[in-house]
């Protein structure tokens, strides 16, 4: 049995004052195993993020269902931890309130509590910024103190939704490194999308491409890169095959998605 | 569900019920009065010539007071803003009064001005004037640097630089301040009227208190509230009319 | 001494010392204005005869229970009416009234309900100060980040969660500018509901000294207001800064 199962998942949307409906996702269905780290990659618009939020309870499927453990997903829980583009840090907690916050949630006492968000706050090389709020850090450091905060749970999943989008593209590259380091320790199951194709080949076990909207998925890749990957890897032949791939299938969605003539008409 | 409708709804709910509860005698109605009796009480009310004539004296000090508070007002506030030791010099001086319950001031003015329109006429001033001159003194400072070197490099004179640029630019604090200063100046104005006058609007509102008449007390409400709100959309139509100039300024 | 402040002491003094000069040389009437030392005598006076500590402690305790209960409900319906769209509607006419109308003239119905004294000082001080917490408290939770609240909600939280963990603490900016406005306000309505409801405290004192033309006692209860006015605000703005030390 698979770790995460969506299942024919649909997702509609009702235009204000009419009866006409807006497909954002049509009938997706995919399966992750346990300790699998999955990219979607897609053009803007397709729906990857709204499936991401579906996976994580925070949207209700139009029809079909998903499944974690063979058990369906009704609620947000912290069995499917989010880490958001916008790092969503709360501006009034320092680094370590910020990190407690999902097990404050959970209810976890609060010696055992900080505890743990040390623990997850060092993993992340930050222990240096316990005290510090989020304002004095930069971009990086914000966001690895959201995926230190969506560790501390310990989920079942790992959502991530583009956590390196908002970051520049130097900073996203070793970002990318660290979040495979971190990853390496315990092989989470992690879901994360993205629009940079780069990214999604280097992270990923699997690869899995959406249409433009109402989205459908496309295409799977599975990676045969060995691992430990570094960033060299990008440079291998076997990478430029899945990046020109990849691309190949995104372009024509792109066009398609702007109203640009593309190499079948 | 929007908002003109459920709050339609919420104040015609609220009217009845008041109607309701206030002619049936449900609650005493010499206590709560009730939406018809309070109608007729102010047709009879305008009708006697009460309400005109007080409403007049009330409107002549408060324009007597509030026309030259703003004017003192906004020439104060700008020199303060400009010469900045000046503004060191008289700070706690205006903060103490500003951030001072002026009401309380209520007493004294009365003994120094007597208990006739005079006293009234300084007591809008003095409640208007703080508001006015505090709020241009902020919004000049703001504005004063940047704009200033703009219009200088027009090559203008100070009287220009500060008609041309300082003025316009530091409108909607200057309008905020006046705003503010209405609010308070109608409070003062029936609060001294309460306390002791001749005429007035307040005064009116004194008799009508000691007789413990609902009815009458409730007419003054809304007819005060109604000058406020008249003031304030005044205003804000002049702020308006004065706007698009503001935005062209900005370039 | 840094120049802001010696320059402000600078005028207080001057001020002060310019009354005493004229007062002493007789250029001012002293039935209409007393002088600076005569009204420290009358202070003195009036503290060590218990008449102003009395009246101080009234007055005091109208505007801090006037002010409490303000904030304790005016969060809370302004809360209720940040969360829901119904609510703010339903209230929204309400508030504006209240806002807007000079609520000194509310104040003779307040009396013909409930008399003279104490809670209807009270009242008054609590009707004044209330309207400006609920819109300050409403616009507070209306600006939360939404994505805040988002985050809560994937981890799990309940409206609890997000309610205490995100909307207040991020409201709390707007909800102390409110408190500060409500300071304002609710002092107001302590002066007047003693001028013309109470038959003690300092306002009431005052108009007792005024109507016997006692020119320097009438100016003691008046320093104290002011003295208690500026104090509060000083306060609550020392601690708006305070809280917002994570702001940007």
């Amino acid at each position: 049995m698979s770790h995460l199962e969506v299942d024919r998942v649909s997702l509609a949307y009702r235009r204000p004052r009419s009866t006409e409906r807006f497909f954002a996702l049509a009938d997706v269905s995919l399966h992750v195993d346990r300790g699998e780290f999955v990219t979607i990659v897609g053009p803007s618009g397709c729906g990857k993020s709204s499936l991401l939020m579906l996976i994580a309870a925070l949207l209700r499927p139009t029809s079909g269902v998903i499944r974690l453990d063979g058990r369906e997903v009704r609620a947000p829980g912290s069995d499917r931890a989010v880490v958001f583009q916008d790092f969503a840090l709360l501006p009034w907690r320092t680094v370590l309130r910020n990190v407690e916050l999902g097990l404050e949630l959970k209810g976890v006492k609060a010696a055992e509590r900080r505890a743990a968000a040390r623990r997850y706050i060092a993993m992340v090389g930050l222990r240096d910024f316990e005290r510090h709020f989020p304002h004095q850090l930069s971009g990086g450091m914000r966001q690895r103190v959201g995926i230190a905060r969506a560790l501390s749970v310990e989920p079942e999943v790992l959502l991530m939704d583009e956590p390196f989008g908002a970051l520049d593209a130097q900073i996203r590259a070793l970002m990318a490194v660290e979040l495979l380091r971190i990853w390496e320790r315990d092989r989470k199951t992690i879901v994360f999308v993205t629009h940079d194709i780069d990214e999604a080949v280097y992270l990923a076990d699997r690869v899995v491409v959406m249409s433009a909207s109402p989205g459908r998925i496309i295409e799977t890749l599975d990676i045969a890169l060995p691992r430990p990957r570094d960033l060299d890897i990008r440079n291998a032949p076997e990478f430029a095959a899945y990046r020109h791939r990849i691309w190949e299938l995104l372009e024509e969605q792109v066009r398609t998605s702007l109203h640009w003539p593309t190499a079948a008409s | 569900m929007n908002r003109p409708l459920v709050g339609s709804i919420s104040v015609v709910l609220f009217l009845a019920v008041w109607q309701v509860v206030g002619s049936t005698n449900l609650v005493r109605s010499d206590l709560i009065s009730y939406p018809s009796e309070v109608a007729a009480t102010l047709a009879k009310m305008a009708a006697s010539g009460e309400l005109g004539s007080n409403a007049v004296v009330s409107l002549k000090e408060f324009v007597a007071g509030f026309v030259p508070a703003v004017a003192a007002g906004i020439a104060a506030g700008v020199v303060l803003a400009l010469v900045r030791r000046l503004r060191l010099f008289f700070d706690p001086l205006l903060i103490a009064i500003y951030q001072a319950p002026i009401i309380a001031f209520v007493p004294i003015l009365v003994v120094w001005f007597g208990v006739g329109t005079q006293s009234k006429i300084v007591m809008v001033f003095l409640s208007a004037f703080f508001p006015v001159m505090i709020n241009t003194m902020t919004g000049v400072a703001q504005v004063a640097e940047p704009w200033t070197r703009a219009v200088r490099a027009f090559g203008a004179d100070a009287f220009e630089v500060v008609t041309k640029a300082i003025l316009p630019g530091s409108l909607p604090a200057i309008m905020a301040g006046i705003r503010l200063g209405v609010g308070r100046a109608i409070v003062i104005l029936i609060a001294g009227e309460m306390y002791v006058s001749i005429m007035g609007i307040g005064r009116l509102v004194q008799v009508y208190s000691s007789a413990a008449r609902a009815a009458e007390i409730i007419v003054l409400v809304v007819v005060i509230s109604a000058f406020g709100f008249a003031c304030v959309s005044l205003l804000r139509w002049f702020e308006h009319r004065l706007g698009p100039w503001r935005s062209e300024l900005e370039q | 001494m840094p120049e802001p402040l010696l320059l402000g002491t600078a005028g207080l003094a001057a001020f002060v010392a310019l009354w005493q000069v004229a007062a002493d040389r007789g250029l001012i009437n002293p039935t209409i204005l007393a002088s600076p030392s005569l009204i420290a005598a009358a202070f003195a006076n009036q503290w060590s005869s218990g008449q102003l500590p009395a009246d101080l402690g009234v007055s005091l305790g109208e505007f801090a229970l006037g002010f409490a209960i303000s904030v304790v409900v005016g969060v809370a319906v302004g809360v209720a009416m940040g969360l829901s769209r119904t609510i703010e509607y339903a209230l929204d006419p309400f508030i504006w009234f209240l806002y807007s109308a000079p609520l000194i003239a509310i104040y003779p119905l307040i009396v013909v309900w409930m008399g003279f004294g104490f809670a209807t000082v009270v009242t008054v001080a609590f009707l004044l100060t209330v309207v400006s917490i609920i819109v300050n408290t409403t616009a507070g939770v209306q600006s939360v980040d939404p994505t805040l609240i988002r985050a809560v909600r994937a981890f799990g939280g309940t409206t609890r969660d997000v309610v205490f963990k995100v909307i207040l603490p991020a409201s709390i900016p707007l909800i102390l500018a409110g408190l500060r406005i409500g300071l304002g306000r609710a002092l107001i309505g302590v002066v007047l509901g003693e001028m013309f409801g109470a038959n003690a405290g300092l306002g009431f004192r005052m108009t007792v000294y005024a109507a016997h033309l006692r020119t320097a006692d009438v100016f003691v209860p008046l320093v104290v207001f002011i003295a208690i006015g500026v104090a509060s605000t000083q306060l609550v703005g020392l601690a708006e800064r305070r809280l917002q030390a994570w702001k940007v």
